[in-house]
């Protein structure tokens, strides 16, 4: 028996989550839909119910505590310039949130989708009859990765631009999960298999992305794309320095993870550069090849460096 | 397995929702499944069509609403997200009628061509203004990025939005404006060369101009397809049974019930609807399904099973042009055992000679990808059977050919069969062939009694293709010191896909036009059309000639360089005269390169920057020129290649009836602008119908740029008919001869005063007896050419002449190209209706810069990967640089009014352009399009000057 087609509205996290459990599995949670709805045309998500958490009130807006901003997971990635406390504090992520798709998209799209956007692949952001035709690879129950032609692991791209931005500024999430509450910090929820992507239990709801307060950031913003909007990444890096001199890196496009590298300012440059390099598991699997988006990742790191005269 | 669609189907059926919506202020209660989206439901349950439908995925823009003021994509919008919130969709911009001052911009400065984008575009703009009434001019642009138009470049959408935002009293700066005219002679005229939106711009802008998909006909079924999956396979069996007994299914049909082949060339027929005993493509129709709705038709393709037996796929042009050994060819029709489709060989003068005597030679090799036209609107067709046989409304450009096909395929003689073209989403030569899509959908509907209808998704319209050739070519060309070209040799080979299209002529269109606008006495190429296994090749905007002329535009600025001569003047000293023979004895009437070339030069301030620049930043420069249409006919016969008919009767206005296909080129207005010219009519005495096979005379369509020409010059020969109608009606009736009479501002006159009465009265008089005046114009073009094999191709009555000069920024760290500005001029001959020649002129050097910059089609193994508009790269406002438009007049002896061509040769020499200010720039030499910042990147790091992917 196939389930029907069922779209549900809680209006708090914990209807949601009880939603979800009656499904049993077989849901997906949706915020603005841009990336659930394109991959739904696609054949690529199927659940039978669609959650949307759109209509819950405490997912939004803006506040500060204990040190931390808190951005409200449901915050459209046009709103986000709209709060002065992330204007004046982390220009950066705004930055980032400005470079995701089109104008259209930010109108919809939300902050807490976007940095669980869905892995990208060029053989496997097609239609069921293209990936029929191909072969089906790993990330849609194949045998093999088709992109890298016979490899066993799964490449698909984190292809969040606000995530890297985020990670760099040390950003955790607030999740609401069956058994309670808790924080983490973000890039630990990327997995680094193109398959599953993130270690999260479905039955988890992004209810904020945290923000800390005080450590003067200063960020440089670069993404690779062939037009200059309506484009995911091929390469998106971001540079952050705080006030005692840390320095993080944080890439997307180029990894079914977020690079990260961690260091201080006084760090050999070219030693981070090789590391943020040597951990890009990046494929052919973008319009741009993966050595020209390696080459890139340099290029990209040298100039951020220069800019924050580091 | 049946019995689980069954349950599926019954089971998504059994739920509906009913949403509560308020669009456009009125409130609405709407049954939708859960996960429809909101463009389905605004679409086909409210019936709401001025919301388009492009991509379905997010990456276009053209479906864009408001919900809650904010432009979203409604086809990526679940419905019932919208429970409860406000929508606002095209119908509720304008109020009573009265259009939003954005329209009436969006109208008045020809914002509008095809249309099809154009909700999407107002939707967001107004959007985009609530929130920033007084944006910047970059602000603007970014607002807009996220909405693809294929046909204007945006300069005039921009212009739009800019001139609505400084009505408000906002300062916008940097706007590049208007258009240079030169040697405009329009004091005699009323209404040629006066500047006019549209005649439906008005409707277009509010969303009601109806499209292919947007007629709905009552009791239609709904149909899809089944692809191939395989490049090169024999079809062993097909098993339909399961498909047939779903619930909801009408027919389930193979490609044995329509055995008859056809193509757009006489010489091409060589495909047939659905595949029969092979595929040659991945994606070609290997069945098709008609059911009551497309999920039931999607569900059935998938039960359909197909034992294939796979053959080796020719997916390679260098490949397909070798001896196939004992694999299978493509097509056993091919003269040899090769995949070789046509060769065309044309040699004039002594190359020999020419290369021996010339200074200095450059031969250099080329590789250009394949591109697809990639209009904003997805093919679509509705089709139905009553008591005058076979109707089908279609997305086409060629009605005429279509009629023609429907008729063999469908075994009908051509009076039972009618095409009528509604308003039509861009085309680019992507829908001038007849396609198996309407040949399925016409058989279908006789077959079950009932219309169907279909419309491709946008996957589909990539696999359908019929785009520019993949390319590769070896040219070579010679100079003598003091800077004249003695020599061009050219080898070429296209990668035709799977079936012929037009690629007869495009492998001589390839050489032929060549021969101009250069004098070289010593020319000669050898081009070579192959089949491979991939979606077929076709004619785009500049058929044939985009490719070649890339080689020759930049292989003139390497001689240029070679000599140390400025490579304007080298383009100077060998430009033909006007009123000359090519070496092809191609007929030269007007010419208008020379004014081309010292327009852009002037405007763009050449002398001083061109070789001037730092490091990065470079100016380039390049010529074309192209026909204004075909002067022989691809089906040989006598006919009029256009006829244009006019009918008035009591209420005084002239009816123009015209198979011409407006495709948002404006071709309609044309008509109407000719016909008011010669009658001294307003607009408001003309209404035209065109591109009707029933109601409207013969015309062979919209492609090689002919329309204006012919059907242009119909319409004027019709208008002096009834002109002398009319005059002769009232000179008899007044007692004064014909030749004493004028006509102009509606009113009919005579020298001397004695005569003085309106339009209506003279028609009133013409009619008193007659009760209607029909009268016909028709144009064919002269006999010209010489008598040679192949004379005929690129023979035309008349040629456009072109010059584009471009200024590039490359950044050296990454290899990324920046277009900064494009200065174009363009001889049109005259301009009939300037504000539509621009947006011709603007719409084709976007489109070059996409294939220049970023437009390639990708293949792995034979299938199309990049068959969607987030992964085929047409420019956004953001990737478009700024362009300045200069018209150039010429007024050519027999064009209407002075006209040719304004549609298509614009296009040719802008990426030719863009690269050779690369190499002003950078000193790279880029010999593959697109242009790939890693292989400049790489021929940066190396000091190399060649680039090739």
């Amino acid at each position: 028996m196939i389930a029907e087609e069922i779209y549900l509205q809680p209006s708090t996290v914990e209807e949601a989550l009880e939603m979800a459990m009656l499904q049993k599995g077989d849901f997906t949670f949706i915020a603005g839909g841009t990336d659930v709805m394109a991959n739904r045309y696609q054949g690529n998500e199927n659940a039978p119910c669609l959650i949307d958490l759109t209509g819950i009130s405490v997912l939004k807006g803006v506040s500060i505590s204990n040190d931390y901003l808190h951005i409200g997971a449901l915050e459209k990635l046009d709103d986000l310039q709209h709060f002065h406390d992330i204007l004046d504090e982390f220009p950066a992520l705004i930055e980032a949130a400005q470079s995701v798709g089109s104008p259209l998209i930010r109108n919809a799209a939300t902050l807490g989708g976007n940095i669980l956007c869905e892995n990208r692949c060029l053989f496997y952001n097609q239609s069921e009859w293209w990936r029929e035709s191909i072969g089906y690879c790993l990330k849609c129950d194949g045998d093999i990765c088709i992109a890298t032609q016979g490899k066993k692991a799964c490449f698909s791209e984190l292809v969040s631009d606000t995530a890297p931005a985020l990670i760099s500024m040390d950003a955790e999430l607030e999740l609401a999960e069956t058994t309670g509450h808790r924080r983490v910090i973000l890039e630990d929820i990327y997995t680094g298999d193109g398959v599953y992507p993130r270690n999260l239990d479905k039955l988890t709801i992004v209810k904020a992305i945290l923000l800390p307060l005080n450590r003067e950031f200063k960020t440089v913003f670069k993404k690779l794309r062939q037009r200059k909007s309506l484009e995911f990444t091929s390469l998106t890096s971001a540079v952050t320095v705080d006030n005692t001199g840390k320095l993080k890196i944080a890439l997307s496009g180029v990894d079914p993870k977020a690079v990260v590298v961690a260091g201080t300012v006084d760090d050999d440059k070219e030693a981070l550069i090789k590391k943020a390099i040597k951990g890009a598991r990046a494929i052919d699997n973008d319009m741009y090849s993966r050595k020209y988006r390696r080459d890139m990742i340099k290029v990209f790191l040298h100039q951020s460096f220069e800019e924050l005269s580091i | 397995m049946l019995q689980q669609w069954e349950q599926k189907m019954k089971a998504k059926t059994s739920r509906m929702k009913i949403l509560d919506l308020t669009i456009n202020n009125v409130q609405h209660k709407v049954l939708v499944h859960p996960h429809d989206t909101l463009n389905k439901a605004l679409r086909e349950t409210i019936g709401l069509t001025g919301t388009k439908t492009g991509c379905e995925q997010g990456s276009c823009g053209a479906c864009s609403v408001l919900v809650d003021g904010k432009a979203v994509q409604s086809c990526i919008y679940p419905a019932l997200k919208c429970q409860g919130k406000r929508i606002t969709t095209i119908e509720g911009v304008a109020q009573k009628g009265r259009l939003h001052v954005l329209q009436e911009k969006f109208v008045n400065k020809g914002a509008i061509q095809c249309g099809y984008c154009t909700p999407g575009m107002v939707m967001t703009a107004l959007s985009f203004l609530d929130k920033n009434p007084s944006p910047s001019l970059l602000e603007i642009k970014e607002a807009l990025s996220g909405n693809l138009c294929r046909c204007t470049g945006y300069k005039k959408i921009i212009e739009a939005v800019a001139e609505y935002v400084q009505e408000s009293g906002t300062r916008i700066s940097g706007l590049v404006k208007g258009v240079n005219k030169e040697n405009s002679a329009s004091a005699n005229h009323l209404m040629v060369g006066q500047g006019r939106p549209y005649l439906e711009a008005s409707k277009k802008v509010k969303g009601e101009a109806e499209y292919a998909d947007d007629i709905r006909v009552k009791n239609a079924l709904t149909c899809q397809f089944l692809r191939s999956v395989y490049p090169h396979a024999r079809i062993i069996s097909i098993d339909t049974t399961a498909a047939e007994k779903l619930h909801g299914v009408r027919a389930v049909i193979t490609g044995k019930e329509l055995p008859i082949k056809f193509g757009v060339l006489p010489i091409s027929q060589d495909e047939t609807a659905i595949a029969i005993e092979k595929t040659r493509y991945v994606g070609e129709i290997v069945a098709a399904v008609a059911a009551d709705n497309e999920k039931i038709a999607k569900a059935a393709c998938q039960l359909i099973k197909i034992e294939y037996e796979v053959l080796h796929p020719f997916l390679e042009m260098e490949e397909s042009l070798e001896d196939v050994g004992d694999h299978e060819q493509i097509h056993s029709h091919s003269k040899f055992n090769n995949n070789i489709h046509k060769k065309a060989e044309l040699r004039f003068g002594n190359q020999r000679e020419g290369l021996s005597n010339a200074d200095l030679t450059s031969r250099v090799e080329f590789d250009f990808k394949g591109i697809n036209h990639a209009f904003t609107e997805p093919h679509a067709a509705t089709a139905w059977w009553d008591e005058d046989g076979l109707t089908i409304i279609t997305a086409t450009q060629v009605p005429h050919y279509l009629h023609r096909y429907l008729a063999k395929v469908l075994e009908v003689p051509m009076n039972r069969v009618r095409v009528i073209k509604p308003y039509l989403g861009g085309g680019f030569g992507g829908k001038s062939d007849p396609f198996p899509h309407e040949m399925i959908v016409a058989h279908l509907s006789r077959k079950l009694g009932r219309p169907v209808r279909v419309r491709l998704n946008r996957e589909e319209v990539f696999l359908t293709n019929h785009g520019r050739h993949p390319t590769k070519m070896t040219m070579e060309m010679g100079v003598s010191k003091d800077g004249m070209l003695e020599v061009l040799d050219a080898d070429i080979v296209i990668d035709g896909g799977a079936y012929g299209s037009f690629g007869v002529v495009t492998s001589y269109y390839n050489g032929v036009l060549l021969q101009a606008p250069y004098k070289i006495d010593n020319f000669g190429f050898r081009a070579r059309r192959v089949y491979t296994n991939k979606p077929q090749s076709g004619a785009m905007r500049g058929h044939g000639a985009v490719n070649p002329r890339y080689a020759v535009e930049t292989i003139i600025d390497r001689l240029a360089e070679q000599i140390n001569m400025d490579p304007c003047e080298l383009r100077f000293k060998n430009f033909l005269d006007k009123n000359t023979k090519t070496v092809g004895e191609f007929r030269i009437t007007s010419n208008g390169s020379v004014e081309c070339l010292k327009a852009v030069m002037n405007q763009s301030g050449w002398v001083e920057n061109f070789g001037k620049l730092p490091e990065g930043h470079g100016f380039g420069v390049a010529c074309g020129f192209f026909i204004s249409g075909s002067a022989l006919p691809i089906h040989w016969n006598e006919y009029p290649q256009s006829v244009v008919h006019l009918k008035v009767d009591m209420d005084g206005r002239v009816l123009i009836t015209s198979g011409a296909s407006d495709i948002g080129q404006g071709s309609d207005t044309m008509l109407a602008i000719v016909v008011a010219e010669v009658l001294g009519l307003s607009m408001d005495n003309i209404a035209v119908v065109s591109a009707d096979t029933l109601l409207t005379p013969i015309d062979l369509g919209s492609y090689s740029s002919r329309v204006t020409f012919m059907a242009g010059n119909a319409a004027k020969m019709a208008a002096e008919n009834l002109r002398d109608v009319v005059l002769k009606a009232v000179a008899l009736n007044h007692e004064v001869t014909d030749s004493a009479l004028s006509i102009s501002h509606e009113r009919i006159q005579s020298e001397d005063g004695s005569v003085d009465i309106s339009w209506h009265d003279a028609i009133e008089i013409a009619t008193r007896k007659v009760g209607a005046l029909n009268v016909t114009g028709y144009y064919n073009s002269p006999k010209l050419g010489g008598d040679f094999k192949g004379a005929g191709a690129g023979l035309s009555p008349s040629y456009s002449f072109g010059a584009v000069i471009a200024e590039v920024k490359v950044d050296t760290s990454s290899g990324q190209v920046i277009v900064e500005n494009i200065w174009g001029a363009h001889d049109v001959g005259k301009a009939i209706n300037p504000l539509a020649v621009e947006g011709q002129l603007e719409g084709s050097w976007h489109m070059g810069l996409g294939q220049a910059l970023s437009e390639q089609m990708l293949y792995r193994n034979g299938l199309l990967v990049n068959s969607n508009m987030l992964d085929y790269k047409i420019p956004t406002t953001l990737d478009t640089s700024n362009i300045h438009s200069n018209i150039i007049e010429t007024i050519d002896p027999e064009g209407p009014f002075g006209a040719k061509e304004c549609g298509e040769g614009a296009l040719h020499p802008v990426i030719p352009a863009v690269a050779n200010a690369i190499y002003d720039a950078i000193g790279v030499r880029v010999t593959s399009l697109p242009i790939n910042p890693e292989e400049i990147l790489k021929a940066i790091k190396s000091n190399k000057t060649e680039t090739v992917a």
